[in-house]
Formats: C-alpha cells, sequence, structure tokens
C-alpha cells in the first residue's frame, strides 16, 4: 500500500476544534516539501489554512501559499453554480432553472446538494488532466466539514444514489464512490484530540468509517501532553510553601492534563485499529507558518 | 445563575465539544437544588456522563436521577432532577404516527425515501425535532425547567431557521405547481405514468433523475391534511423561544474559533429579536502566577534550595517552562474572554476554569456551580 503522502486524495475528518485544518495544511506542507504539488480544499464555512501561511484568504481562485501548496476554498453556492452551468451549458436554463422558488425547495429537500456538488468539485481538481505532461496535482489534500462527522460528507454518494439512480450527478457520484474506496489512490485521516467527547466521536467516526471500507488512514492525536514530573516531584513541590505555590499549581496542572492525554491516548489506541500519529501540544501565543512547520516535521516520520 | 431566574426553558447552545452537555446538566441540577423539577434534555452521545446520572439508553423516556445518586454525592436536593436522552429519528417517528390522521398515512409517510432523508439529513430538521419535544414537554406542565442540550452539529442558522426550513418543505406552492401533474398522478397512485413536464421540472430531473421528483410529489400527497397542524405548532414552537420564558444560554470554550463561532451565534440571535440570557466559557486556563512567588530560573533554584528539594534533572528549568507555558495559556484564555465580554456587552458571562479532571457524576457538576454563580 502507498503511504500517505503518495496518495491522490487525502480526507482530514473529525470534529470541530480538533485541529483539522492544522492537520491539512502539515499534511501538505510535508508532501510540498517532497516537491508534491498539492492542492489544499477548504470545504469549511470559513477558510484558514491561508491565515496559517500568513497569506490573504484564496477564496474560489487557487493560489500559492509557499512553493508547491496551493489552497482553495470550495463554497456551495458557487460550486452548485458552476456545477449546473457545466451540465445546462446555458447560463438562461440555469437561471429558470434554479433561480426559482421551486428550486429553492428543491435543493433543501435533495438530500445534501450542497454537500455534493462541493464533492464533485473536490473530485474535479483531484483528476485534473495532465498539464505539460504531468499531473496538475500530485495531492489533493480535502478539509473536510465539521457538521456532526465528516462522515456525513464522505456518504454523501451513498446516500444520494440511495435516492437517485439516473442522471449526470448520479454518474458523477458513482465515480466517486469508487475513488473512495481505493486504498491507491485515497486516505481518510481522523484528527482527535486527548479529550472525552473528541476521542468518543473519533471511535465512532473510525468504526463507521471502517464499516462503509473506506481507506483508513492514520488518527491524528493532536494536541498530546506529555508528562514532565514525577507523581514524588509534584507533591514535593506543592507541599513546600507559598514560594512554590506557583511553581506546584503549574507543574499539578500539567501532570493532570497529561493524565488525561495518556488516557485518552490508550483508550484510543486500544479502540482505534490505525496508526496513531501523536502531534504534541504547542504552546504558541500565535499559530502560524512556523506552528505549522513544526507540526509538519513532528508527525512527517510517520507519513 | 441568577441570569436563568424564572425562566422555564434553557437552550444551551455552542459547538460541539465545550461541554454543552455537561453545562446543561449542572443548570438542571441547581434548579433540583433549589426545590424545581428539572429536567435535562441531552441529544450529545456523553455516555459516561448519561451512566453517571444512571441514564444507559438512548430513547425517548423521561428518567428520574436515583436519589440513591445524589446521596452518593452527598447532595439532598430540594426538587427533582429528570434527565432525557433524544433520538431525534424516533422522536420525527413518533410525531408523525401522532399527527396522521389514519395508520396508513403514517406508514406512507415513514416508507417515504425523502421523508427518511428530512427526518435524518435535512440541515435544521433534528433542531426542529428537538424543541418540538420541548415544547411538548414545556405544555404537558410536569417540568418547572427544561434544559436542552442542542444537538452539536448545530450552526446558529440551523436551529434559528429550523421551524420555517421545515414548513417550506412540507409545503411548498412554488414547488406544487411544478409538480401539478405528478402530484394529481400520485393522488390517484398512477406515479409510473406520469413524467416529469414543464422546463423547470425537466431540468432539475436531469440532475437527480425522475425518480426522486416522483418520490418529492408522492411525499407531498402522503403529507396532505397533517400540514396545518404541523404549521400552527410550529409557530407555537416559535413564539415560546423568542418569548421570556425561553433563555438561550451561549456556551463556548476560550478556543478563539469557537469564540467566533459562540459570537456568530449571538448576532443570529439578536437578529431575531432574542436576547442572550448568559455566556457560559468552559476549560479557562487558570494563570499560575497569580499565587505570585518566583517564576523565572535562578528564583526557582533558589526556592527549591530553600525547601530543600533537590534540583535533580533539572527540576528548576521544567518547572519554569511549566510555568512559562501556563502563562502564555493563560494569557491566550484571558485575551478571549476579554473579548467576549467587550462583544457581548451586558451580557453575564461565567468562567469555569479547566478542570483536573473530566466530570462524570453529580458532584462534578455540582462542583462546575460554584462558578456558574452559585454559592
Amino acid at each position: 500500500m502507498p503511504a500517505l503522502l503518495d496518495r491522490r486524495l487525502v480526507v482530514v475528518t473529525g470534529k470541530g476544534g480538533t485541529g483539522k485544518s492544522t492537520i491539512s495544511a502539515a499534511v501538505a506542507l510535508a508532501a510540498a516539501r517532497r516537491g508534491k504539488r498539492v492542492l489544499v480544499c477548504e470545504v469549511v464555512a470559513k477558510e484558514r489554512v491561508a491565515d496559517f501561511f500568513g497569506r490573504p484568504p484564496s477564496g474560489t481562485q487557487i493560489h500559492e501559499l509557499v512553493p508547491n501548496l496551493y489552497s482553495v476554498h470550495v463554497r456551495p453556492r458557487e460550486s452548485m453554480r458552476e456545477y449546473a452551468l457545466m451540465t445546462l451549458r446555458y447560463e438562461t436554463l440555469y437561471r429558470i432553472a434554479f433561480e426559482n422558488a421551486a428550486a429553492r425547495y428543491f435543493l433543501a429537500a435533495a438530500p445534501s446538494l450542497a454537500e455534493i456538488v462541493m464533492l464533485g468539485k473536490v473530485f474535479w481538481h483531484a483528476s485534473r488532466e495532465m498539464e505539460r505532461g504531468r499531473l496538475r496535482w500530485d495531492m489533493v489534500v480535502l478539509d473536510a466539514p465539521a457538521t456532526g462527522h465528516g462522515l456525513t460528507f464522505l456518504s454523501v454518494p451513498e446516500v444520494f444514489l440511495r435516492l437517485v439512480s439516473e442522471g449526470p450527478l448520479a454518474r458523477d457520484m458513482r465515480l466517486m464512490q469508487s475513488v473512495l474506496a481505493d486504498p491507491a489512490k485515497c486516505s481518510i485521516c481522523v484528527v482527535t484530540l486527548p479529550e472525552e467527547m473528541p476521542a468518543n466521536e473519533a471511535i465512532d467516526l473510525d468504526r463507521a468509517l471502517r464499516q462503509r471500507q473506506f481507506p483508513a488512514g492514520p488518527l491524528f492525536l493532536n494536541g498530546a501532553f506529555s508528562s514532565r514530573f514525577s507523581a514524588q516531584e509534584v507533591a514535593s513541590v506543592t507541599r513546600s510553601g507559598p514560594m512554590l505555590t506557583a511553581a506546584g499549581e503549574a507543574a499539578d496542572n500539567h501532570e493532570s492534563r497529561a493524565a488525561l492525554s495518556g488516557h485518552y491516548e490508550a483508550v484510543l489506541r486500544k479502540a482505534v485499529p490505525r496508526e496513531l500519529v501523536k502531534v504534541p501540544f504547542l504552546f504558541e501565543r500565535s499559530f502560524g507558518a512556523q506552528a505549522i512547520d513544526k507540526v509538519s516535521r513532528a508527525i512527517e516520520g510517520a507519513l | 445563575v441568577r441570569p436563568l431566574e424564572g425562566r422555564k426553558i434553557i437552550c444551551c447552545v455552542g459547538s460541539g465539544g465545550v461541554g454543552k452537555t455537561t453545562t446543561a446538566a449542572a443548570l438542571a441540577l441547581r434548579s433540583a437544588m433549589e426545590g424545581k423539577r428539572a429536567l435535562v434534555l441531552t441529544i450529545d452521545p456523553a455516555r459516561r456522563l448519561a451512566n453517571s446520572l444512571g441514564l444507559r439508553e438512548l430513547g425517548n423516556a423521561e428518567t428520574r436521577i436515583d436519589p440513591a445518586h445524589f446521596a452518593e454525592a452527598k447532595l439532598s436536593p430540594r426538587g427533582e432532577m429528570w434527565a432525557m436522552m433524544l433520538d431525534l429519528k424516533r422522536a420525527w417517528d413518533e410525531l408523525v404516527r401522532r399527527d396522521a390522521r389514519s395508520p396508513e398515512q403514517a406508514e406512507a409517510i415513514l416508507g417515504n425515501k425523502i421523508y427518511q432523508s428530512l427526518s435524518t439529513a435535512m440541515a435544521g430538521s433534528l433542531e426542529y425535532i428537538a424543541m418540538e419535544k420541548v415544547y411538548e414537554l414545556y405544555a404537558s406542565g410536569r417540568f418547572d425547567v427544561i434544559v436542552l442540550d442542542t444537538p452539536p452539529t448545530s450552526s446558529a442558522l440551523d436551529f434559528l431557521h429550523a421551524p420555517d426550513r421545515v414548513l417550506d418543505v412540507l409545503d411548498n406552492n412554488a414547488m406544487r405547481l411544478v409538480l401539478g401533474p405528478m402530484l394529481k398522478a400520485g393522488r390517484l397512485g398512477l406515479r409510473m405514468l406520469v413524467r416529469p413536464s414543464g422546463l423547470v421540472l425537466r431540468t432539475l430531473a436531469r440532475f437527480t433523475g425522475s425518480d426522486f421528483l416522483r418520490d418529492l410529489a408522492e411525499f407531498m400527497v402522503a403529507f396532505e391534511g397533517m400540514y396545518e397542524g404541523f404549521k400552527d405548532r410550529a409557530s407555537e414552537v416559535k413564539a415560546l423561544l423568542s418569548s421570556e420564558r425561553t433563555a438561550f444560554v451561549l456556551v463556548t470554550s476560550p478556543n478563539p474559533l469557537i469564540t467566533q463561532e459562540a459570537l456568530f451565534f449571538h448576532r443570529a440571535l439578536e437578529e431575531a429579536g432574542i436576547r442572550t440570557a448568559a455566556v457560559v466559557v468552559n476549560r479557562v486556563q487558570r494563570d499560575p502566577r497569580r499565587h505570585g512567588g518566583p517564576d523565572n530560573l535562578p528564583a526557582l533554584k533558589e526556592a527549591l534550595q530553600l525547601a530543600q528539594i533537590k534540583d535533580t534533572d533539572h527540576l528548576a528549568e521544567r518547572l519554569c517552562e511549566t510555568l512559562t507555558d501556563q502563562a502564555i495559556l493563560a494569557d491566550l484564555d484571558r485575551r478571549e474572554v476579554e473579548r467576549l465580554r467587550r462583544t457581548l456587552n451586558g451580557v453575564p458571562l461565567f468562567t469555569v476554569p479547566r478542570l483536573r479532571r473530566d466530570v462524570h457524576d453529580l458532584a462534578g457538576l455540582w462542583q462546575i456551580d460554584e462558578y456558574l454563580g452559585g454559592e
């Protein structure tokens, strides 16, 4: 099986606030450093990756952030329009069919049409043809939306095909399904934190992803805390009077957090049969290119 | 929490993973301690919390927390605490069964593919059914206070526009017009014979195929006659949520991404004419420097010496590094809390420090109460 950095499509899933964008950017940066041309597709409400590198938002146009690393923001409305125009060919027909009250209704009732067209857009990027004898992108990283589990997003083709079996969308959905099921081309990673809810959700997400036979990428344990003090040290410092109260509390806080982190790491190792990649917690005043670089170097050995 | 006094319904809203379930349970516990019959309605599978409250299963029945659990935590509530874990799909099905005019109508709806995706996947549908359930429980008059822990995926807009969105899908005149002949055929049970006609429908069918449109027509037909009841209740749900009887509590963590969402939620509430009753910021890092004492390396070395603690394996360096790290985290959190306070100018704000352990029992919940303005 190819290493993560050799896949065409890397999907980064996980619940909101676990650091999906950070991991997406770090994976992309690690690939870019190896000379691959990488495109990060952000399918979330607000794009973040460009900002990590101190660049203005890319919007719906692809922009290079650092050498070989590009990003684009995939938005539902624009994607729908582009997709519809691609299929219908005529702007007027698009307007008649989609810019009316009935179509608004239709868009609300059709299962996750917004997600479908966004996923379609990402696939369109991922399968872009050769340019001067070379694939347009060696790797596309999809920073999946946090809604519930990123699973909703990945299951879109399946859910859609259950309802709709004909037409151009159904055909495209089948194609997407086949790529999403191919371990040679695609890998689905999970990002989590060493905390109760994120860990539980990662366990559920992993199980659901495996049930649907999505190619299993690593589990990134973001913000892992490691122990710095022995129990004895904490006890002696906390007990030694007002001069060391602050230091004792800091050490005790750190160890209680490290203990929780270790607990959830063990829980995850036991419950999730994926390679676990630890991403150390970073104590940074601001989160920018330097932090992403640190994260990408911390994980690249495992990719 | 004073700002919540006299409220009948408390909706805890915010992003997933910020401690919404815990906050909701703590607020219900407070009411129970004060002598009320309080119900916490949770949607999140926060299993360990649920287990510690004596709830084992996801089901739509309200369960009283066993007084023995309170005794274990050395708490003696003057009221009662109840909890319910909502299974949203089931709640939808129950609603349809209850409102259908006949069992046949209920079955026709429950078996329809559009209904199935609507009740599980459509944006706003989970929020809607949660609120509908709150309304039902409120109207039953069995509880003094109902605390709702909202679905973890809720965005502000899904939550506030849920009733309108759901109503719009259930009955949309424009779609009725477009589907016209298909609806007629559906009523006569002639679905296979009619193909989508008209430019709009034919164009839409190119995306989804005509089966989908037939399902849609069937769904609309199956739902006929139930719409009025739905609409009436949806407007009552809306009225209840925007009245003084309901309080919205924003729950957040000091993570800038999460506070951004909380502020977005706050503005969306404001636009809907609803005031945020309180903000709870969970997991705020405390600054160890508040105790004073040495925080630089030479001073720490000296303090260790005075305390007769051996500085082995660079203990002083490790302490110094840890103090600095936590000071950074505390500064970041403080900055974020201040920003929230300024922006939410006037809304009561409570901070709950990062706790040493996860909260898994009533005693832990009661410990949080202290930070929520309890005595």
